[in-house]
């Protein structure tokens, strides 16, 4: 390690002291709201991240995709942020008596969500978190280990196991981040509901793993460690988070526009809330950040190839999956937006701890999966 | 050869290495236009060629977003400007609503930029039996062998020069290909014969379509619109035994929301009493319904004096006359439910609630066209 990394870890481990004692700060002086808001904000951002990494990883074994080969170490990396996750998650269930009110007693009363009041329980919600977390967990020890453990046998075996288990992985991903955004996120106003909202969140995972997987090859490929990972490759990185800036938005909008159409008063709360005040102001600039500036930035043929060009978008998508879990989230609270001391803790902390954790996990195993039979092939991708 | 002039020379190459390594040598020699025939795409071949960047990305994206500008405006000049409706309580410039069709027009804008721009603009099309289909080559080039030709661009072409340039960079193969014969497209032999023919294909079509319609009207299971298999409201239909189609409610029973009043005369029904408060809201809606049902008639003063005396014979009722403003309010209510003369019964159009509307607005007309000086007084105190 050289001794710019080792300055870098040094600052970055300095952030996440500084981080750590503002969130102590905020647990005793911020009240319990906007502490456990804020947790489960860095919960579902690690989680999206660490889960669409993993979801790349399985989607390059379930079509056999070639041209992703020497690129697919990083992913599989960046998934192992779902590690940290875990504890992160359960600890989150703290946030249930606080910020849920399907967990609290009086939602028997609430004629709603007395009809829902088992599947919103605290134990439930806890028991379904923790499942899921098992499966993505188990999905990461088949795909990422086995692909870790390939280096030394060099055993294609593995190809067809992770070939076999990706369509399992699927199904998995789709609970784990149905369960995800309907438990953590739609279950803050438990009588809003909107069937797509799965899809959505998944969109928006996609793109965050995609994001960091883009800044990730970037950073290796600045330090010669992916030897033979061209433009090419770049490319398609590059086409997969233009496709999906499209995708998030569709998405997002055809969700907003039938609830704005049939303009009932239980779905158009959600967007009301959303569309006055500070958070208008929010909706559009996500709208900005999350489609029309990535959008407009990677049209042409040229700059989804140009790694500088992909690097700044991969940082702006970044930002704007963080907002748009902001965006998720904090309408709860009342009074507006609120950005300030503990929110900044909360991202220090957080963002300092994933960049660590990243780090450290991009050392792991070879920087390509050597004893993958299709690495040749994947080096020699043209468009 | 027609002309003697040569359009290219095609080499051909037994393997795509031997084809793109044979591109940088011929083509410094600058001889003509490079092209390459091959069976199949070839990697990295556009870049060997110095083929410039297809101008049909940057046409699909002005085309795409002058396709939701033109949506967007059309959308916004026929709710918003042209015909404003509210429809579901939305503004009529609500932008939401549009945004489904401007994402069509702009699919719709790009893909036909994209087919119509590749085919007419840049394949330049139409332009029948490229002389590559022509050749000898043809079938090999289709199969297993890679051709490269040195195309004309001009006088200055010399055939010679360009078979010995790709004969030394390794052809197996030569073959030169002769200019096409090209007359000018559009003669006037061919737009006559293009638009006799399709003047015969109309007539053709009509007399068809003439003959099929007069000989066999409709058949089942087609059949015309009017002719539906349903009850007619006020006509005989022998579904019934009693041949009527429209049917008696149920003995006993009464539709909803029309209680009956339980008044059986004019005179009886002066006992009734209206049950909405004379209030500003109740006079609104009251003066917006006999704006819509009575000035015709009644005149907007409710004077008898209407815009269509001339036209129509009956003489309707000067609601200002003295026995009008002495009639108590049921008894107004009674001919706005059952009607009087020539007037019609305005029930099935009103509801109770709407025909004591009317009556109030009627009295505040009464009132305001007979005003005392008391009457000024109090209108003045508000």
């Amino acid at each position: 390690m050289s001794q710019q990394n080792r300055s870098t870890t040094n600052l970055l481990r300095g952030t996440l002291a500084i981080g750590a004692v503002g969130v102590v700060a905020a647990f005793l002086k911020a009240g319990p709201e906007r502490f456990w808001a804020n947790w489960l904000l860095w919960f579902v951002l690690l989680f999206t991240v660490g889960v669409g990494s993993l979801f790349i990883v399985a989607l390059e074994h379930l079509v056999n995709a070639k041209w992703s080969v020497p690129i697919r170490r990083i992913p599989e990396r960046i998934a192992t942020l779902l590690i940290p996750v875990v504890p992160i998650g359960l600890l989150a269930i703290g946030a249930l008596p606080v910020l849920f009110p399907g967990t609290r007693p009086e939602a028997l009363h609430n004629k709603i969500l007395a009809g829902k009041a088992f599947w919103l329980s605290l134990p439930f919600v806890s028991v379904r978190t923790v499942i899921v977390l098992a499966l993505l967990i188990l999905g990461l020890v088949v795909l990422v280990g086995g692909s870790l453990k390939q280096d030394q046998t060099k055993d294609p075996a593995f190809n067809i196991r992770a070939r076999k288990f990706a369509p399992a992985f699927m199904a998995i991903f789709a609970l784990a981040i149905t369960l995800v955004a309907f438990d953590w996120i739609s279950g803050l106003t438990p009588e809003w509901y909107s069937d797509i909202f799965g899809v959505y969140l998944f969109a928006g995972a996609f793109l965050g793993g995609l994001a960091a997987t883009s800044l990730a090859v970037l950073h290796l490929k600045d330090q010669d460690r992916l030897e033979g990972v061209r433009k090419d490759h770049l490319y398609n990185l590059g086409g997969f988070l233009f496709a999906f800036t499209v995708f998030w938005s569709y998405i997002g909008f055809a969700q907003y526009m039938l609830m704005w159409y049939a303009n009932l008063p239980d779905e158009v709360i959600y967007f009301q809330t959303r569309l006055t005040g500070g958070w208008h102001v929010v909706t559009v600039m996500l709208a900005f950040l999350h489609f029309v500036m990535p959008f407009f930035a990677l049209v042409t043929r040229d700059a989804k190839g140009d790694g500088s060009r992909l690097r700044r978008v991969a940082y702006l998508m970044l930002a704007a999956h963080i907002l748009d879990i902001y965006w998720l989230i904090f309408p709860i609270l009342p009074g507006g937006p609120h950005f300030s001391w503990p929110e900044a803790s909360f991202a220090l902390l957080f963002l300092s701890g994933a960049i660590l954790w990243v780090r450290g996990a991009l050392q792991k195993g070879e920087d390509m999966p050597v004893g993958d039979p299709f690495l040749k092939e994947g080096l020699e991708f043209r468009l | 050869m027609s002309s003697g002039k040569s359009f290219a020379v095609l080499g051909l190459f037994d393997t795509p290495d031997a084809l793109m390594g044979a591109i940088p040598q011929v083509g410094a020699k600058k001889l003509g236009a490079l092209e390459a025939y091959t069976p199949y795409p070839l990697h990295g071949i556009d870049d060997a060629l110095e083929r410039r960047r297809s101008p049909l990305g940057g046409m699909v994206l002005v085309m795409g977003i002058l396709g939701a500008i033109t949506a967007f405006g059309f959308e916004y000049w026929i709710s918003a400007i042209d015909y404003p409706i509210v429809t579901g309580g939305k503004a009529p410039s609500s932008w939401e609503a549009f945004v489904p069709i401007m994402f069509e027009v702009t699919v719709l804008f790009a893909t036909f930029t994209a087919g119509l721009g590749m085919l007419l603009l840049l394949n330049k099309l139409p332009f029948f039996g490229h002389p590559v289909l022509s050749s000898d080559a043809i079938k090999a080039i289709t199969r297993d062998r890679f051709a490269l030709a040195i195309e004309s661009e001009g006088e200055g072409f010399d055939t010679e020069a360009a078979k010995a340039a790709l004969l030394a960079a390794g052809a197996t193969q030569i073959e030169v290909l002769p200019e096409p014969d090209r007359g000018p497209f559009l003669t006037s032999d061919y737009i006559l014969r293009v638009a006799g023919g399709i003047f015969a294909a109309c007539v053709v079509a009509g007399l068809a379509m003439y003959g099929a319609v007069k000989l066999f009207p409709v058949l089942p299971p087609m059949s015309h619109m009017e002719d539906q298999p349903r009850l007619n409201a006020q006509k005989a239909d022998p579904f019934f035994k009693d041949g009527f189609g429209m049917r008696m409610p149920v003995a006993g029973t009464v539709a909803r929301g029309y209680l009956p009043l339980g008044v059986a005369s004019q005179d009886e029904a002066a006992s009734l009493v209206n049950p909405l408060p004379s209030s500003p809201q109740v006079l609104a809606a009251g003066k917006k319904i006999f704006h819509n049902r009575c000035e015709l008639c009644h005149g907007a003063l409710g004077n008898g004096v209407p815009t269509l005396t001339a036209a129509y014979g009956a003489k309707p009722a000067n609601l200002q006359a003295q026995q009008f403003r002495d009639y108590p309010d049921g008894k107004i209510f009674w001919v706005i439910t059952m009607g009087k003369n020539a007037m019609p019964s305005h029930a099935a159009d009103l509801t109770e609630t709407q025909r004591w509307e009317v009556v109030h607005y009627v009295r505040a007309l009464q009132r305001a066209q007979n005003a005392t000086d008391e009457d000024v007084k109090e209108a003045g105190a508000r």
